[in-house]
Protein backbone atom coordinates (compact mmCIF):
# COMPACT_ATOMS: atom_id res chain seq x y z
CA UNK A 1 0.00 0.00 0.00
CA UNK A 2 0.96 3.13 -0.83
CA UNK A 3 2.23 4.85 2.48
CA UNK A 4 1.79 8.55 0.80
CA UNK A 5 -2.40 7.65 0.67
CA UNK A 6 -2.50 7.21 4.74
CA UNK A 7 -3.29 9.96 7.66
CA UNK A 8 -0.55 10.64 9.15
CA UNK A 9 -2.36 9.85 12.47
CA UNK A 10 0.40 8.73 15.17
CA UNK A 11 -1.71 5.00 14.96
CA UNK A 12 -1.28 4.64 11.69
CA UNK A 13 2.02 5.57 11.18
CA UNK A 14 2.97 2.54 14.18
CA UNK A 15 1.20 0.10 12.69
CA UNK A 16 2.76 0.82 9.15
CA UNK A 17 6.34 0.99 10.71
CA UNK A 18 5.52 -2.87 12.39
CA UNK A 19 4.57 -3.94 9.08
CA UNK A 20 7.02 -2.39 6.92
CA UNK A 21 9.52 -3.89 9.68
CA UNK A 22 8.48 -7.14 8.64
CA UNK A 23 8.92 -7.11 4.97
CA UNK A 24 12.29 -5.50 5.44
CA UNK A 25 13.06 -8.01 7.85
CA UNK A 26 11.68 -10.45 5.01
CA UNK A 27 13.52 -8.91 1.94
CA UNK A 28 16.99 -9.20 3.98
CA UNK A 29 19.60 -11.52 2.33
CA UNK A 30 21.38 -13.90 4.04
CA UNK A 31 24.06 -16.21 2.79
CA UNK A 32 26.18 -18.94 3.70
CA UNK A 33 29.48 -20.56 2.65
CA UNK A 34 31.02 -23.74 4.29
CA UNK A 35 34.09 -24.96 2.57
CA UNK A 36 36.61 -27.50 3.41
CA UNK A 37 39.52 -28.32 1.67
CA UNK A 38 42.08 -31.30 2.27
CA UNK A 39 45.68 -32.27 0.13
CA UNK A 40 44.75 -35.73 -1.29
CA UNK A 41 48.32 -37.27 -2.32
CA UNK A 42 49.76 -33.92 -2.17
CA UNK A 43 47.38 -32.09 -4.53
CA UNK A 44 44.19 -30.23 -2.43
CA UNK A 45 41.03 -30.32 -3.32
CA UNK A 46 37.58 -29.31 -2.21
CA UNK A 47 35.91 -31.31 0.27
CA UNK A 48 32.54 -30.09 1.71
CA UNK A 49 31.14 -27.33 -0.14
CA UNK A 50 27.88 -26.09 1.23
CA UNK A 51 26.34 -23.15 -0.11
CA UNK A 52 22.98 -21.10 0.93
CA UNK A 53 21.07 -18.35 0.47
CA UNK A 54 22.89 -15.89 -2.36
CA UNK A 55 26.35 -16.97 -1.77
CA UNK A 56 27.66 -19.35 -4.23
CA UNK A 57 31.22 -20.54 -4.67
CA UNK A 58 32.77 -21.44 -8.06
CA UNK A 59 36.68 -23.45 -8.88
CA UNK A 60 37.77 -22.01 -11.92
CA UNK A 61 40.22 -24.26 -13.31
CA UNK A 62 44.03 -23.44 -12.56
CA UNK A 63 47.03 -24.44 -11.31
CA UNK A 64 46.35 -23.89 -8.16
CA UNK A 65 42.88 -24.52 -6.15
CA UNK A 66 41.09 -20.72 -6.24
CA UNK A 67 37.19 -20.47 -4.78
CA UNK A 68 35.76 -17.59 -6.03
CA UNK A 69 32.40 -16.27 -4.21
CA UNK A 70 29.81 -14.67 -5.92
CA UNK A 71 27.06 -12.84 -4.26
CA UNK A 72 23.76 -13.29 -6.25
CA UNK A 73 22.20 -10.51 -4.38
CA UNK A 74 24.56 -8.05 -6.11
CA UNK A 75 25.45 -5.98 -3.05
CA UNK A 76 24.55 -6.36 0.81
CA UNK A 77 22.65 -3.68 2.57
CA UNK A 78 20.99 -3.21 6.20
CA UNK A 79 20.40 -6.26 7.89
CA UNK A 80 22.08 -8.73 5.39
CA UNK A 81 24.25 -11.51 6.93
CA UNK A 82 26.71 -13.33 5.14
CA UNK A 83 28.59 -15.84 6.81
CA UNK A 84 32.08 -18.05 5.40
CA UNK A 85 33.55 -20.92 7.18
CA UNK A 86 36.49 -21.91 5.78
CA UNK A 87 38.58 -24.94 7.09
CA UNK A 88 41.64 -25.89 4.72
CA UNK A 89 43.35 -29.48 5.97
CA UNK A 90 46.67 -30.45 6.74
CA UNK A 91 48.90 -29.88 3.96
CA UNK A 92 46.23 -28.47 2.02
CA UNK A 93 46.52 -24.81 0.01
CA UNK A 94 43.30 -22.59 -1.28
CA UNK A 95 43.16 -18.89 -2.39
CA UNK A 96 39.75 -17.34 -2.09
CA UNK A 97 38.32 -13.96 -3.73
CA UNK A 98 35.30 -12.59 -4.89
CA UNK A 99 33.99 -12.41 -8.35
CA UNK A 100 33.65 -8.62 -8.12
CA UNK A 101 33.84 -5.73 -5.64
CA UNK A 102 30.97 -6.58 -3.21
CA UNK A 103 28.82 -3.02 -2.47
CA UNK A 104 27.75 -2.48 0.80
CA UNK A 105 24.31 0.15 -0.15
CA UNK A 106 23.11 2.58 2.17
CA UNK A 107 21.29 1.08 5.46
CA UNK A 108 17.85 2.66 6.81
CA UNK A 109 19.21 1.15 10.42
CA UNK A 110 20.74 -2.04 10.41
CA UNK A 111 24.19 -3.30 10.14
CA UNK A 112 25.10 -5.86 7.38
CA UNK A 113 26.89 -8.18 9.47
CA UNK A 114 29.52 -10.52 7.97
CA UNK A 115 31.45 -13.27 9.42
CA UNK A 116 34.39 -15.05 8.39
CA UNK A 117 35.81 -18.18 10.40
CA UNK A 118 38.75 -19.64 8.92
CA UNK A 119 40.53 -22.91 10.37
CA UNK A 120 43.98 -23.82 9.07
CA UNK A 121 45.84 -26.76 9.70
CA UNK A 122 48.81 -28.27 10.21
CA UNK A 123 51.43 -27.01 7.65
CA UNK A 124 48.51 -25.05 5.99
CA UNK A 125 47.66 -22.24 3.49
CA UNK A 126 44.81 -19.87 3.06
CA UNK A 127 44.96 -16.99 1.25
CA UNK A 128 41.73 -14.97 1.67
CA UNK A 129 42.15 -11.97 -1.19
CA UNK A 130 38.43 -10.36 -1.58
CA UNK A 131 38.10 -7.70 -4.40
CA UNK A 132 37.46 -4.15 -2.33
CA UNK A 133 34.88 -3.83 -0.88
CA UNK A 134 32.94 -0.57 -1.84
CA UNK A 135 30.55 1.66 0.41
CA UNK A 136 28.02 3.54 -0.06
CA UNK A 137 27.03 6.78 2.06
CA UNK A 138 25.09 5.70 4.93
CA UNK A 139 26.36 2.52 4.43
CA UNK A 140 26.77 0.24 7.92
CA UNK A 141 28.62 -2.57 8.30
CA UNK A 142 30.22 -4.84 10.17
CA UNK A 143 32.78 -7.90 10.23
CA UNK A 144 34.23 -10.27 12.59
CA UNK A 145 37.25 -11.99 11.27
CA UNK A 146 38.29 -15.56 13.24
CA UNK A 147 41.30 -17.69 12.14
CA UNK A 148 43.04 -20.40 13.67
CA UNK A 149 45.84 -21.37 12.82
CA UNK A 150 47.91 -24.82 13.21
CA UNK A 151 51.89 -25.57 13.47
CA UNK A 152 53.49 -24.36 10.26
CA UNK A 153 49.96 -23.02 8.72
CA UNK A 154 50.07 -19.84 6.84
CA UNK A 155 47.56 -17.16 6.20
CA UNK A 156 47.39 -14.64 3.59
CA UNK A 157 44.33 -11.88 5.32
CA UNK A 158 43.53 -8.86 3.27
CA UNK A 159 40.47 -6.82 3.22
CA UNK A 160 40.40 -3.06 1.03
CA UNK A 161 37.86 -0.83 2.16
CA UNK A 162 37.27 2.20 -0.78
CA UNK A 163 34.37 4.82 0.48
CA UNK A 164 32.71 5.86 -2.41
CA UNK A 165 33.22 5.47 -6.25
CA UNK A 166 35.44 9.02 -5.74
CA UNK A 167 35.64 8.74 -9.96
CA UNK A 168 31.85 9.02 -9.80
CA UNK A 169 31.81 11.53 -7.65
CA UNK A 170 30.61 9.76 -4.42
CA UNK A 171 31.62 10.58 -0.94
CA UNK A 172 30.66 9.01 2.39
CA UNK A 173 29.66 11.67 4.75
CA UNK A 174 27.90 9.38 7.32
CA UNK A 175 28.32 6.15 8.18
CA UNK A 176 29.83 2.81 9.95
CA UNK A 177 32.36 0.06 9.65
CA UNK A 178 33.77 -2.24 12.20
CA UNK A 179 35.75 -4.86 11.30
CA UNK A 180 37.13 -7.16 14.03
CA UNK A 181 39.94 -9.29 13.20
CA UNK A 182 41.12 -12.10 16.19
CA UNK A 183 43.84 -14.38 14.55
CA UNK A 184 45.37 -16.99 16.41
CA UNK A 185 48.10 -19.63 15.94
CA UNK A 186 48.50 -22.56 18.01
CA UNK A 187 45.45 -21.47 19.83
CA UNK A 188 47.31 -17.97 20.73
CA UNK A 189 46.17 -14.71 20.09
CA UNK A 190 49.27 -13.62 17.92
CA UNK A 191 46.76 -10.25 16.03
CA UNK A 192 43.82 -8.48 17.37
CA UNK A 193 42.60 -4.93 15.77
CA UNK A 194 38.85 -3.49 15.71
CA UNK A 195 38.93 -1.32 12.95
CA UNK A 196 36.19 1.40 13.69
CA UNK A 197 34.58 4.50 12.03
CA UNK A 198 31.41 5.57 13.12
CA UNK A 199 29.17 8.31 12.72
CA UNK A 200 30.80 11.18 10.81
CA UNK A 201 32.69 9.22 8.16
CA UNK A 202 34.27 11.87 5.57
CA UNK A 203 35.53 14.12 8.94
CA UNK A 204 37.19 10.91 10.42
CA UNK A 205 38.72 10.40 7.25
CA UNK A 206 39.77 13.93 6.89
CA UNK A 207 42.35 13.87 9.84
CA UNK A 208 45.35 13.29 9.16
CA UNK A 209 45.94 10.59 12.27
CA UNK A 210 43.39 8.63 10.10
CA UNK A 211 43.50 8.90 6.25
CA UNK A 212 44.72 12.52 5.80
CA UNK A 213 41.71 12.65 3.19
CA UNK A 214 42.09 9.31 1.54
CA UNK A 215 39.19 7.53 1.04
CA UNK A 216 40.23 3.91 0.88
CA UNK A 217 42.14 1.63 3.16
CA UNK A 218 43.94 -1.60 3.19
CA UNK A 219 45.17 -3.95 5.80
CA UNK A 220 47.14 -7.18 5.22
CA UNK A 221 48.49 -9.66 7.35
CA UNK A 222 50.92 -12.46 7.12
CA UNK A 223 51.25 -15.12 9.24
CA UNK A 224 54.37 -15.84 9.41
CA UNK A 225 55.57 -12.26 8.59
CA UNK A 226 58.95 -12.65 7.42
CA UNK A 227 61.52 -10.02 7.58
CA UNK A 228 62.05 -10.43 3.71
CA UNK A 229 58.63 -10.34 2.92
CA UNK A 230 58.62 -6.82 4.79
CA UNK A 231 61.88 -6.06 3.06
CA UNK A 232 60.84 -6.54 -0.27
CA UNK A 233 57.41 -4.60 0.26
CA UNK A 234 60.11 -1.74 1.43
CA UNK A 235 62.01 -1.62 -1.50
CA UNK A 236 59.14 -1.20 -3.63
CA UNK A 237 58.51 2.88 -2.32
CA UNK A 238 59.13 4.60 -5.05
CA UNK A 239 56.69 2.79 -6.91
CA UNK A 240 53.39 3.22 -4.80
CA UNK A 241 50.52 5.31 -5.84
CA UNK A 242 49.46 5.73 -2.28
CA UNK A 243 50.81 5.59 1.33
CA UNK A 244 52.07 2.16 2.23
CA UNK A 245 53.82 0.55 6.19
CA UNK A 246 54.99 -2.76 6.71
CA UNK A 247 56.02 -4.31 9.99
CA UNK A 248 57.09 -7.54 11.50
CA UNK A 249 56.72 -8.93 14.96
CA UNK A 250 56.02 -11.63 16.99
CA UNK A 251 55.73 -13.95 13.87
CA UNK A 252 53.58 -12.08 12.16
CA UNK A 253 53.07 -9.22 9.83
CA UNK A 254 50.90 -6.35 8.70
CA UNK A 255 51.20 -3.85 5.86
CA UNK A 256 48.11 -0.82 6.18
CA UNK A 257 47.78 1.04 2.37
CA UNK A 258 45.92 4.30 2.65
CA UNK A 259 45.02 6.18 -1.05
CA UNK A 260 43.12 8.77 -2.48
CA UNK A 261 40.82 6.42 -4.70
CA UNK A 262 40.23 2.53 -5.28
CA UNK A 263 42.41 2.35 -8.21
CA UNK A 264 45.69 3.73 -6.68
CA UNK A 265 44.75 1.38 -3.58
CA UNK A 266 44.10 -1.48 -6.10
CA UNK A 267 47.58 -0.83 -7.75
CA UNK A 268 49.92 -0.40 -4.30
CA UNK A 269 47.47 -3.45 -2.83
CA UNK A 270 49.00 -5.86 -6.20
CA UNK A 271 52.71 -4.28 -5.44
CA UNK A 272 52.42 -5.47 -1.58
CA UNK A 273 50.70 -9.01 -2.50
CA UNK A 274 52.95 -9.73 -5.37
CA UNK A 275 55.85 -8.97 -3.20
CA UNK A 276 55.40 -11.17 -0.38
CA UNK A 277 53.70 -13.44 -2.13
CA UNK A 278 54.43 -14.73 -5.37
CA UNK A 279 51.30 -17.20 -6.09
CA UNK A 280 49.33 -14.82 -3.93
CA UNK A 281 47.11 -12.20 -6.64
CA UNK A 282 44.44 -14.31 -7.78
CA UNK A 283 43.38 -14.43 -11.80
CA UNK A 284 40.55 -12.26 -11.11
CA UNK A 285 42.19 -9.49 -9.76
CA UNK A 286 44.00 -9.10 -13.07
CA UNK A 287 41.22 -8.92 -15.12
CA UNK B 1 22.72 5.22 36.31
CA UNK B 2 22.10 8.70 37.70
CA UNK B 3 24.89 10.77 39.16
CA UNK B 4 28.54 11.00 38.64
CA UNK B 5 30.02 7.82 36.34
CA UNK B 6 30.96 4.57 37.80
CA UNK B 7 34.65 4.30 39.24
CA UNK B 8 34.67 8.33 39.97
CA UNK B 9 34.95 7.81 43.78
CA UNK B 10 37.84 10.22 45.19
CA UNK B 11 41.18 9.40 45.32
CA UNK B 12 42.64 9.94 48.88
CA UNK B 13 46.21 11.54 49.70
CA UNK B 14 47.86 8.08 49.76
CA UNK B 15 46.45 7.09 46.26
CA UNK B 16 47.61 10.44 44.56
CA UNK B 17 50.95 10.78 45.86
CA UNK B 18 51.30 6.87 44.35
CA UNK B 19 49.72 8.01 41.01
CA UNK B 20 51.61 10.85 40.90
CA UNK B 21 55.18 8.63 41.19
CA UNK B 22 54.26 6.16 38.88
CA UNK B 23 53.12 8.20 35.97
CA UNK B 24 55.56 10.91 36.38
CA UNK B 25 58.15 11.09 33.54
CA UNK B 26 60.94 9.82 36.16
CA UNK B 27 59.56 6.43 36.87
CA UNK B 28 61.68 3.90 35.35
CA UNK B 29 59.84 2.87 32.49
CA UNK B 30 61.68 5.01 29.90
CA UNK B 31 58.79 6.64 29.03
CA UNK B 32 60.80 9.57 26.99
CA UNK B 33 62.27 7.19 24.87
CA UNK B 34 59.07 6.31 22.72
CA UNK B 35 57.05 9.09 20.65
CA UNK B 36 54.15 6.30 18.82
CA UNK B 37 55.32 7.07 15.65
CA UNK B 38 55.20 11.20 16.02
CA UNK B 39 58.48 11.11 15.21
CA UNK B 40 57.93 9.91 11.38
CA UNK B 41 54.89 12.15 11.75
CA UNK B 42 57.27 15.58 12.51
CA UNK B 43 59.48 13.75 9.23
CA UNK B 44 57.29 13.53 7.02
CA UNK B 45 55.26 17.13 7.89
CA UNK B 46 52.76 16.07 9.07
CA UNK B 47 52.87 17.52 12.58
CA UNK B 48 54.56 20.86 11.93
CA UNK B 49 53.08 23.09 14.67
CA UNK B 50 51.39 23.27 18.03
CA UNK B 51 47.89 23.34 15.76
CA UNK B 52 48.89 20.05 13.90
CA UNK B 53 50.55 18.49 16.81
CA UNK B 54 47.16 18.83 19.21
CA UNK B 55 45.02 17.19 16.64
CA UNK B 56 47.08 14.36 15.95
CA UNK B 57 47.40 13.22 19.05
CA UNK B 58 43.79 14.29 20.20
CA UNK B 59 42.57 11.68 17.12
CA UNK B 60 44.66 9.22 18.49
CA UNK B 61 43.05 9.69 21.68
CA UNK B 62 39.26 10.01 20.46
CA UNK B 63 39.76 7.09 17.38
CA UNK B 64 43.25 5.49 18.17
CA UNK B 65 45.06 3.33 20.88
CA UNK B 66 44.35 6.42 23.50
CA UNK B 67 41.09 4.97 23.36
CA UNK B 68 42.17 1.39 23.09
CA UNK B 69 44.01 1.09 26.19
CA UNK B 70 41.76 3.43 28.02
CA UNK B 71 39.29 0.77 27.28
CA UNK B 72 41.96 -2.00 28.38
CA UNK B 73 42.92 0.13 31.69
CA UNK B 74 39.37 -0.34 32.79
CA UNK B 75 38.50 -3.79 32.15
CA UNK B 76 42.21 -4.60 34.12
CA UNK B 77 41.03 -2.68 36.76
CA UNK B 78 37.95 -5.02 37.03
CA UNK B 79 39.37 -7.97 37.22
CA UNK B 80 41.56 -7.18 39.50
CA UNK B 81 39.19 -5.54 41.71
CA UNK B 82 37.15 -8.90 41.45
CA UNK B 83 40.42 -11.04 41.84
CA UNK B 84 39.16 -12.65 38.42
CA UNK B 85 42.94 -13.75 37.20
CA UNK B 86 41.47 -15.71 34.31
CA UNK B 87 39.78 -12.63 32.97
CA UNK B 88 42.75 -10.77 33.37
CA UNK B 89 44.90 -13.03 31.33
CA UNK B 90 43.01 -13.14 28.51
CA UNK B 91 43.15 -9.54 28.90
CA UNK B 92 46.59 -9.53 28.87
CA UNK B 93 46.59 -11.80 25.53
CA UNK B 94 44.23 -9.16 23.87
CA UNK B 95 46.05 -5.99 24.51
CA UNK B 96 49.28 -7.78 23.59
CA UNK B 97 47.72 -8.60 20.57
CA UNK B 98 46.28 -5.25 19.83
CA UNK B 99 48.85 -3.52 18.56
CA UNK B 100 49.69 -2.34 15.10
CA UNK B 101 53.37 -2.90 14.68
CA UNK B 102 56.49 -3.65 16.19
CA UNK B 103 57.45 -0.42 17.60
CA UNK B 104 53.97 -0.12 18.98
CA UNK B 105 54.19 -3.46 20.29
CA UNK B 106 57.89 -2.57 22.21
CA UNK B 107 56.65 0.49 23.70
CA UNK B 108 53.25 -1.19 25.36
CA UNK B 109 55.22 -4.09 26.32
CA UNK B 110 58.31 -3.27 27.52
CA UNK B 111 57.10 -0.17 29.28
CA UNK B 112 54.85 -2.86 31.20
CA UNK B 113 57.10 -4.97 32.32
CA UNK B 114 59.60 -2.11 33.70
CA UNK B 115 56.33 -0.59 35.32
CA UNK B 116 55.79 -4.51 36.84
CA UNK B 117 59.98 -4.39 37.64
CA UNK B 118 59.71 -1.31 39.57
CA UNK B 119 56.18 -1.29 41.28
CA UNK B 120 56.85 -5.02 42.44
CA UNK B 121 59.70 -3.86 44.41
CA UNK B 122 58.82 -0.21 46.04
CA UNK B 123 54.81 -0.48 46.45
CA UNK B 124 54.68 -4.15 46.48
CA UNK B 125 50.88 -5.92 46.29
CA UNK B 126 49.36 -8.80 46.33
CA UNK B 127 47.51 -8.12 42.74
CA UNK B 128 50.16 -7.70 40.80
CA UNK B 129 50.85 -11.43 41.45
CA UNK B 130 47.50 -12.23 39.90
CA UNK B 131 49.26 -11.73 36.35
CA UNK B 132 51.19 -15.09 36.98
CA UNK B 133 54.36 -13.55 34.84
CA UNK B 134 52.50 -12.98 31.93
CA UNK B 135 53.71 -10.16 29.30
CA UNK B 136 51.12 -7.53 29.82
CA UNK B 137 50.84 -4.01 28.27
CA UNK B 138 51.77 -0.99 29.96
CA UNK B 139 47.89 0.28 30.74
CA UNK B 140 46.91 -3.20 32.02
CA UNK B 141 49.85 -3.47 34.49
CA UNK B 142 49.63 0.08 35.72
CA UNK B 143 45.32 -0.64 36.53
CA UNK B 144 46.56 -3.94 38.13
CA UNK B 145 48.81 -2.06 40.56
CA UNK B 146 46.25 0.99 40.91
CA UNK B 147 42.99 -1.55 41.99
CA UNK B 148 45.43 -3.04 43.51
CA UNK B 149 46.14 -0.78 45.89
CA UNK B 150 42.67 0.32 46.29
CA UNK B 151 43.25 3.09 44.01
CA UNK B 152 39.30 3.82 42.49
CA UNK B 153 39.08 3.64 38.51
CA UNK B 154 38.44 7.27 37.06
CA UNK B 155 41.01 9.03 38.56
CA UNK B 156 43.40 6.46 37.66
CA UNK B 157 42.43 6.49 34.40
CA UNK B 158 42.46 10.14 33.95
CA UNK B 159 46.23 10.16 35.51
CA UNK B 160 47.30 7.52 32.82
CA UNK B 161 45.50 9.24 30.04
CA UNK B 162 47.49 12.44 30.91
CA UNK B 163 50.50 11.09 31.63
CA UNK B 164 50.53 9.05 27.86
CA UNK B 165 49.21 12.37 26.66
CA UNK B 166 51.86 14.54 28.01
CA UNK B 167 54.70 12.09 26.89
CA UNK B 168 53.58 12.13 23.37
CA UNK B 169 53.50 16.36 23.40
CA UNK B 170 56.73 16.16 25.00
CA UNK B 171 57.94 13.98 22.06
CA UNK B 172 56.40 16.69 19.77
CA UNK B 173 57.69 19.43 21.18
CA UNK B 174 61.32 18.10 21.43
CA UNK B 175 60.99 16.95 17.59
CA UNK B 176 59.56 19.66 15.86
CA UNK B 177 60.76 21.95 18.22
CA UNK B 178 58.30 23.94 19.97
CA UNK B 179 58.44 25.78 22.80
CA UNK B 180 57.44 24.62 26.64
CA UNK B 181 54.31 26.74 26.55
CA UNK B 182 53.25 25.54 23.48
CA UNK B 183 54.06 22.08 24.67
CA UNK B 184 51.49 23.45 28.20
CA UNK B 185 49.08 24.73 25.68
CA UNK B 186 48.51 21.57 23.46
CA UNK B 187 47.97 19.43 26.99
CA UNK B 188 45.57 22.07 28.17
CA UNK B 189 43.73 21.57 24.94
CA UNK B 190 43.53 17.57 25.83
CA UNK B 191 41.88 17.98 28.87
CA UNK B 192 37.99 17.87 27.82
CA UNK B 193 38.74 15.12 25.63
CA UNK B 194 40.53 12.67 28.26
CA UNK B 195 38.13 13.44 30.47
CA UNK B 196 35.50 12.10 27.68
CA UNK B 197 37.37 9.58 26.31
CA UNK B 198 37.72 8.13 29.89
CA UNK B 199 33.92 8.40 30.76
CA UNK B 200 33.57 6.40 27.03
CA UNK B 201 35.97 4.25 27.91
CA UNK B 202 34.61 3.30 31.26
CA UNK B 203 30.75 2.43 29.66
CA UNK B 204 32.91 0.56 26.79
CA UNK B 205 32.50 -3.34 26.54
CA UNK B 206 35.94 -4.97 25.06
CA UNK B 207 33.63 -5.08 21.66
CA UNK B 208 33.29 -1.49 22.07
CA UNK B 209 37.21 -1.11 21.39
CA UNK B 210 38.03 0.23 17.95
CA UNK B 211 40.83 2.70 16.04
CA UNK B 212 41.26 4.40 12.40
CA UNK B 213 44.02 5.98 12.85
CA UNK B 214 45.68 4.23 9.52
CA UNK B 215 48.39 7.02 8.98
CA UNK B 216 49.41 7.07 12.44
CA UNK B 217 49.91 3.37 12.49
CA UNK B 218 51.95 3.71 8.84
CA UNK B 219 54.19 6.46 10.73
CA UNK B 220 54.86 3.93 13.17
CA UNK B 221 55.75 1.53 11.14
CA UNK B 222 58.18 3.68 8.68
CA UNK B 223 60.07 4.85 11.75
CA UNK B 224 61.43 1.57 11.89
CA UNK B 225 63.24 2.60 8.87
CA UNK B 226 63.75 6.76 9.72
CA UNK B 227 67.44 7.62 9.13
CA UNK B 228 68.08 9.78 12.13
CA UNK B 229 66.26 9.01 14.86
CA UNK B 230 65.95 10.22 18.68
CA UNK B 231 62.98 7.32 19.77
CA UNK B 232 62.74 4.09 19.93
CA UNK B 233 58.98 4.41 18.42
Amino acid sequence: MPVGFLPLTEKTSAASETSSGKIFAANRATGRIALTVNAVDGVSRRGRVHEHGSLRVRFPNGPILEAVTVNSAGGVTGGDRFDFDISVGEGASLTMTTAAAEKVYRSLGPDTDISLTLAIGAGGTMRWLPQETILFDQARLSRRVEADIAAGGRLLLTEAVVFGRSAMGETVTQGKLVDRWRIRREGRLVFAETLRLDGAMSDQLAEPAIAGGGVALATVLMVPGEEAAVAAVRDLEDKFAGEVGISAWNGIAVARLCATDGARLRHDLMLVLSAVDGHALPRLWLN
Amino acid sequence: MAGKPRGSAPLDAAGLHRLMAWLSPSYPVGAFSYSSGIEWAVEAGDIKDVATLTRWIATVFGHGAGFCDAVFFVHAHRATQQGDAAALRELCHLAAAFVPSKERHLETMAQGRAFLDTTSKAWPCAALDLLGGEPAAYPVVVAVACAGHGMPLAPSLQGILHAVAANMISAGVRLVPLGQTDGQRALAAMEPLIVAVSDRAIASTLDDLGSATFRADIASMRHETQYTRLFRS
